[in-house]
C-alpha cells in the first residue's frame, strides 16, 4: 500500500547478527508530521530499527523506502548522499568531532553538500540563535554540559532541512531538566511540521511530545497507539 | 596464570589487528636490522672476514730451490709448502691469460690459504689445472678449456678456486709442475700476530735468508684489494645506519602507539581493580607477545633473505659463505625486545600513573590549542571538507605524527641517496668505460715488450700496413670522423713499487682521448696526464716530475693534468713521448669515431679488406660490476626501506582510525561517502608525505655530498663535479613526491577499511 504522504514505509523488515535476530518482521509507516516514539525494553531492537530507517546499516530482508526511495536499492555512496539531506540524526551520546568547536561541527553538515564555510557557519549560528546556544558557538564540546552538546547535535541534524528527524534516546544520558529541555525543544520543531522518530525509555517524555507510541519487544511491534499529546 | 597474563592474553586476541601490526612491524624491523647489522660488519671488514676463513697466508716467500738450505721460520703458527712454481707466459697461447703464476699444490685444504674451490673440482693429475677466479667473477674461460702453449704439456681446467691474498694465478699438481719448468718455491707462513707492519717486520725476522728471492705480506694484499673494493664500505655503512635508524623508529612508533591506544581499556582495568604496576604489566606482556614472535621471524627471515643481498655486497672479497656473526642475530635477537620494552615502557608508565576517570575519558586524541585553532582556520579554507579535517588531523597526535613523520623522512632520505649514488656510479661509469655504439676498436698487434690484453678466442692480430699507412687507410675510409691510435709500455716509476701502464695516443686525443678533469692534454714531449688515484697513492700532485723507465730506456716526465680512469697505475702521454722510452714503435691500437648512421658491419668490412691483419675488437660491454653491485643493492636497500617506512604509516592510520572510528562513524552517519573518509584519511598521512619529501630530499642530498667524497676517497679517487653534482630539477620533483608515494601507499589500505566499516557496529560498540 503506497501511501502519498508516507515519509518512510518499512515492510516485513528482519535483521539478524551471527548470533541474534535484532529485527523479526517489522512493518510501519510514518507520515508527514507525526512524532512517533518507539518504546521497549534494552536489547529489543529500538536503535536497529532507526538504523535501517538513517540508512545506517542495511535490512537482511525487507524493504526500507524513505521519501519515496528503496533505501536497499542505494550504493554506500548513495546511502550517504541519503543521508545528507534527507535525514538527521541525533545520538544518545552527541557524537560531535572533540577537535571542532561547537559551530563548527554544526557547519560540517552543511559544508558536506557543497556549502561554503562562509555560508554555512552563517546558517549555523541562525540554528544557534533559535536554540539558545548562540554564546557557546566558539567553546569546544569537552567544555560543554550534556544539555548544550545535545542541543548543538540537534542543531546539526537540522542543518539540512532534512523531512526526517531522527532521534536515538536522545535524553538518555541527560538529567531530568536539560532532558526536558531537549524533549520541549523537539515539540517544538514537530508542531512547526518537522516529522520526528524518537526512541525513549522516558514514557513520561514520550507521552508529552509523541503523537503515536510504538512498542518493540523481541524485534516485533507488540503495540501501537495514538496518543493526545498533553 | 595471573590476572595480568589473563588480561594481556585476551588483548592480544581481541585487538587481532593491533597484535598483527606489531608482530609484522617488529618482525620487518628485525629482518632490516639483521641486514643494517650485516652489512655494517661486512662493510667494516670483508677482506679481513675472507682472509680468516681461508685462513690466509700472512706471509708468502720465494725461495731458490738451489739455494735455500730451510724454510723454519720459529715465530710461524703454521706453515704450508714448499710448493713448486713456475712462470708460465700465455702470450704465445691460443688465448691470452698473461703470465700466470701456477703452483704445484695436491690438496686445496690445509692449515694455510685453504683455497675455496668454487667450480669444478682440485687438479690431481696430469693435464689438469685449476685457476684464481674470485667467487662470482665472470670469465669468458671455462670448465674443461684447454691451455695450449708450444713446448709445454696442454692442461684442461677443470676447477676454480679463489686465494684471498692471491698466491698463485693456477694450481696444478706436484708431479704436473715439473714439467712447466719450475723456477722457484713457495712457502706460505701464518702467525700468531701479524696485524700490522711492526708485528709482520717481528715475525719475519726469523725468516730463513738463504735463497730468498723475495716476499709478501698480507697487508700489502689487503691494501690494495681494500682500495679497489674501498668504495662500498661508506655506502653500506650509510645505508646500515639508515636500516637502523628507520628500524628503531618504526617499533617506538607502533609500541607507543598500541599503549596510546589503550588507555581507556587502562582505565577499565584499574577500576576493577587492577594495581598500577598489574595495569603496567598488562601492557608490555600484551604487545611482547607479538614483538617477541615477530623478532624470532624477522631475525630468521633477515638471515635469509638479507645475506644474498650482503653477499653480493661482498663477493668481490672471495667471501663464498657468508655467515653473519653471531653478535648480528645476538643483537637483533636481544636488540629488538630490548627496543619494544623501552618503547612500551614509556607511555606505559604514564598509563600507570592515570586516574582511573581520566583514562577512561580519554578514548580519543588529546586536543592542544594549537590544534584547535589550526583545524579551525583549516575549516574556513576553501578546501573540500574531508580534504580540511585530513590535513588537521596530525596535529591533534604531535607525538605519533613526528615519529610517522621521521620515518617518511628517512625513506625519501633512502631514495634520494640511492638514485644520487646511482648516478653518480653512472657518471663515474660511463666517463671510465665509455660504451659508445658509434666506436671500432682495432687492434694492430701486441705492443712492444708485453702481450696486449686482447679478447680471448681470437686470433692474433698482425697489421699488414705500416702504421702510417693503416691511420691514413682508417681516415680515408667513408664514415670515419675521428681516429685515436694508441699504445702501451709496461714502464717502473722511479720511488715506487708498483708498476705503471704508460698509455700513448695520438690522433683525435680531443675527441676520444681520456678526459682531462683538470690541466691540459700533453702538448709535447715529456709531459704526462695521470689519474687522481695515480697523484694519491704515490703522494704527488699536478706540476710534480716524475722518471719513467720502460724497455731500458728511462726519462723525467712532468705531470701536467689529470685524468678520470678507474686505474691507479695509468700514465697518459702525447705520442712524442713513445719516441723518447721506445723509438719505431708502431701504433697497437685504433680507436675509430663513425658518423651516425654508418653501417658497423660494412664499416669493418672495408677495414678488414684495406688491412686483413687488423683486429676488430668485439664492442667494450660498458658496465662495471662494482657499479652492478652498487646500483642492485641500492635498488634492493631502497624498496626494503621504503616498504618499512610505508608499513610505520599504515600502522598510524590504523591507531588513528581506531581511536576516531567513532568520529568517522559520526561523519559518515551525516553523509560522508566512503571514498570522502578514504580521501580524509590519505590526506592526513598525504601531508606528512609532503613535508617528509620537503624534508627528506635536502637530508638525502646533504648525505649524498657526504658519502660520495668517501667513496671516491676509499677509492683513491677525487669526487669530481661529474659525480657531485647528479640531481637536477625534475628529479627532485620526482624524489620530493616519493615521500607523498610512500605516505599514500602506507595510508591506503587501512584507510579504505576504516571507509567501509559499517557505521551501526561502531555506534553500537561505543
Ligand atoms: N552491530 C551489532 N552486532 C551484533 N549484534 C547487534 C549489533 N547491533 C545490535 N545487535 C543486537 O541486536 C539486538 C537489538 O539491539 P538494539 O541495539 O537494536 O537494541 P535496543 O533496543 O536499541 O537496546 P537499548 O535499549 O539497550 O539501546 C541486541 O540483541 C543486540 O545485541
Ligand atoms: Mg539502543
Amino acid at each position: 500500500m503506497q501511501n502519498a504522504d508516507a515519509v518512510v514505509e518499512l515492510t516485513n523488515v528482519r535483521k539478524e547478527y551471527s548470533d541474534s535476530t535484532a529485527l523479526d518482521g517489522v512493518s510501519l509507516t510514518v507520515r508527514a508530521g507525526e512524532a512517533v516514539a518507539v518504546m521497549g525494553p534494552s536489547g529489543s531492537g529500538k536503535s536497529t530499527l532507526l538504523n535501517m530507517i538513517a540508512g545506517l546499516d542495511r535490512p537482511t530482508s525487507g524493504e526500507v523506502v524513505v521519501h519515496g526511495t528503496d533505501l536497499g536499492k542505494l550504493s554506500e555512496t548513495g546511502l550517504a548522499l541519503f543521508r545528507r539531506r534527507g535525514v538527521g540524526m541525533i545520538f544518545q551520546f552527541f557524537n560531535l568531532l572533540d577537535d571542532l568547536s561547537a559551530l563548527d561541527n554544526v557547519a560540517l553538515a552543511a559544508q558536506l553538500t557543497g556549502t561554503t564555510a562562509g555560508q554555512a557557519r552563517k546558517r549555523a549560528l541562525e540554528l544557534f540563535g533559535e536554540l539558545g546556544i548562540s554564546s557557546r558557538r566558539n567553546i569546544y564540546p569537552a567544555q560543554l554540559s550534556g544539555g548544550e552538546r545535545q542541543r548543538v547535535a540537534v542543531a546539526r541534524a537540522l542543518m539540512n532541512r532534512p523531512a526526517l528527524l531522527l532521534a536515538d534516546e536522545p535524553t538518555g544520558a541527560l538529567d531530568s531538566k536539560s532532558g526536558e529541555q531537549v524533549m520541549d525543544l523537539l515539540l517544538d520543531l514537530n508542531q512547526i511540521g518537522q516529522t520526528l522518530l524518537l526512541v525513549t525509555h522516558d514514557e513520561r517524555l514520550a507521552t508529552r511530545c509523541a503523537t503515536r507510541l510504538i512498542e518493540v519487544a523481541d524485534g516485533r511491534i507488540a503495540r501501537e497507539n495514538t496518543l493526545e499529546r498533553a | 596464570m595471573t590476572a595480568v597474563w589473563s588480561a594481556a592474553w585476551a588483548a592480544v586476541l581481541r585487538r587481532k589487528l593491533q597484535t598483527i601490526v606489531i608482530g609484522v612491524v617488529v618482525c620487518a624491523a628485525s629482518a632490516t636490522l639483521v641486514m643494517a647489522l650485516g652489512l655494517l660488519e661486512a662493510a667494516a671488514a670483508p677482506f679481513d672476514r675472507a682472509f680468516a676463513a681461508q685462513q690466509g697466508a700472512h706471509l708468502a716467500a720465494q725461495y731458490d730451490a738451489d739455494k735455500a738450505t730451510g724454510f723454519a721460520n720459529p715465530a710461524a703458527q703454521a706453515t704450508a709448502g714448499p710448493f713448486r712454481q713456475a712462470t708460465v707466459d700465455t702470450s704465445e697461447g691460443e688465448v691470452f691469460l698473461g703470465t700466470l703464476t701456477v703452483v704445484g699444490r695436491a690438496d686445496p685444504g690445509g692449515q694455510v690459504d685453504r683455497l675455496a674451490v668454487s667450480q669444478g673440482r682440485w687438479a690431481t693429475g696430469p693435464g689438469e689445472i685449476v685457476l684464481n677466479r674470485t667467487p662470482g667473477a665472470a670469465g669468458r674461460i671455462g670448465l674443461g678449456f684447454r691451455v695450449e702453449l708450444p713446448g709445454r704439456p696442454a692442461l684442461t681446467v677443470v676447477g676454480f678456486a679463489h686465494s684471498v691474498t692471491g698466491s698463485a694465478d693456477a694450481w696444478v699438481a706436484p708431479e704436473q709442475v715439473e714439467a712447466l719448468r719450475p723456477d722457484a718455491l713457495q712457502v706460505l707462513y701464518r702467525f700468531a700476530h701479524a696485524g700490522t707492519a711492526a708485528e709482520m717486520a717481528a715475525a719475519t725476522a726469523g725468516l730463513p735468508r738463504d735463497g730468498l728471492l723475495g716476499t709478501l705480506s698480507h697487508l700489502t694484499v689487503k691494501d690494495k684489494a681494500t682500495s679497489e673494493l674501498g668504495v662500498f664500505i661508506p655506502f653500506l655503512m650509510i645505508f646500515g645506519i639508515l636500516g637502523l635508524a628507520v628500524a628503531v623508529l618504526i617499533v617506538a612508533n607502533v609500541v607507543s602507539g598500541a599503549v596510546v591506544a589503550g588507555l581507556r581499556h587502562i582505565g577499565m582495568l584499574k577500576a576493577i581493580g587492577f594495581t598500577p604496576n598489574q595495569v603496567m604489566g598488562v601492557y608490555l606482556v600484551m604487545v611482547s607477545i607479538p614483538a617477541f614472535a615477530g623478532c624470532v621471524l624477522g631475525t630468521v627471515a633477515g638471515n635469509l633473505f638479507a645475506k644474498p643481498i650482503v653477499q653480493d655486497a661482498v663477493e668481490g672479497f672471495g667471501v663464498d659463505d657468508l655467515s653473519f656473526a653471531p653478535w648480528v642475530n645476538l643483537v637483533a635477537a636481544l636488540g629488538m625486545p630490548l627496543l619494544v620494552a623501552s618503547a612500551a615502557l614509556v607511555p606505559a608508565l604514564r598509563a600507570r600513573g592515570l586516574p582511573a576517570a581520566r583514562a577512561i575519558s580519554a578514548g580519543t586524541a588529546t586536543h592542544t590549542g594549537r590544534a584547535l585553532r589550526i583545524q579551525h582556520w583549516l575549516g574556513g579554507t576553501g578546501l573540500p571538507r574531508s580534504v580540511s579535517l585530513g590535513l588537521g588531523m596530525p596535529f591533534a597526535r604531535t607525538g605519533r605524527s613526528a615519529l610517522t613523520l621521521a620515518s617518511v623522512v628517512l625513506g625519501v632520505m633512502t631514495v634520494t641517496l640511492a638514485a644520487g649514488v646511482t648516478m653518480s656510479m653512472t657518471a663515474y661509469n660511463d666517463a671510465v668505460r665509455p660504451h659508445f655504439t658509434d666506436r671500432v676498436e682495432l687492434m694492430a698487434g701486441p705492443p712492444p715488450g708485453a702481450p696486449a690484453v686482447r679478447p680471448e678466442g681470437v686470433e692474433a692480430p698482425a697489421a699488414t700496413l705500416s702504421d702510417a699507412e693503416d691511420e691514413a687507410m682508417l681516415r680515408s675510409l667513408p664514415g670515419t670522423t675521428a681516429v685515436l691510435a694508441g699504445t702501451q709500455l709496461d714502464a717502473e716509476v722511479a720511488g715506487g713499487t708498483q708498476k705503471a701502464t704508460i698509455r700513448f695516443y695520438r690522433g683525435d686525443t680531443a675527441a676520444l682521448g681520456p678526459r682531462v678533469l683538470t690541466g691540459h692534454w700533453p702538448d709535447g714531449p715529456g709531459q704526462v696526464v695521470v689519474p687522481s688515484r695515480f697523484l694519491n697513492q704515490r703522494g704527488l700532485a699536478v706540476g710534480d716530475t716524475i722518471t719513467v723507465q720502460a724497455l731500458g730506456n728511462r726519462t723525467q716526465v712532468k705531470i701536467v693534468g689529470v685524468v678520470l680512469t678507474n686505474n691507479a697505475d695509468e700514465i697518459f702521454a702525447d705520442w712524442s713521448t713513445v719516441d723518447v722510452l721506445g723509438p719505431g714503435t708502431r701504433a697497437a691500437t685504433y680507436l675509430v669515431r663513425m658518423a651516425t648512421g654508418t653501417d658497423r658491419d660494412a664499416y669493418t668490412a672495408a677495414v678488414k679488406a684495406a688491412d686483413p691483419g687488423l683486429q676488430v675488437l668485439p664492442p667494450r660491454d660498458g658496465t662495471s660490476s662494482t657499479a652492478v653491485i652498487i646500483i642492485s643493492a641500492a635498488l634492493v636497500l631502497t624498496l626494503v626501506l621504503g616498504a618499512v617506512a610505508a608499513l610505520g604509516v599504515f600502522n598510524t592510520v590504523v591507531l588513528n582510525t581506531r581511536e576516531r572510528r567513532r568520529d568517522l562513524g559520526m561523519l559518515k552517519s551525516i553523509g560522508m561517502t566512503p571514498r570522502q573518509v578514504t580521501v580524509l584519511l590519505v590526506t592526513s598521512m598525504g601531508a606528512l608525505g609532503v613535508l617528509g619529501g620537503l624534508i627528506g630530499v635536502p637530508v638525502g642530498i646533504a648525505v649524498h655530498q657526504l658519502v660520495v667524497p668517501l667513496m671516491a676517497q676509499a677509492g683513491q679517487a677525487d669526487a669530481v663535479d661529474i659525480l657531485m653534482n647528479v640531481y637536477h630539477a625534475p628529479l627532485l620533483a620526482l624524489l620530493a613526491l616519493s615521500g607523498v608515494v610512500i605516505a599514500v601507499l602506507g595510508a591506503v589500505v587501512p584507510a579504505r577499511g576504516a571507509a567501509r566499516l559499517s557505521i551501526a557496529t561502531v555506534l553500537h560498540n561505543e
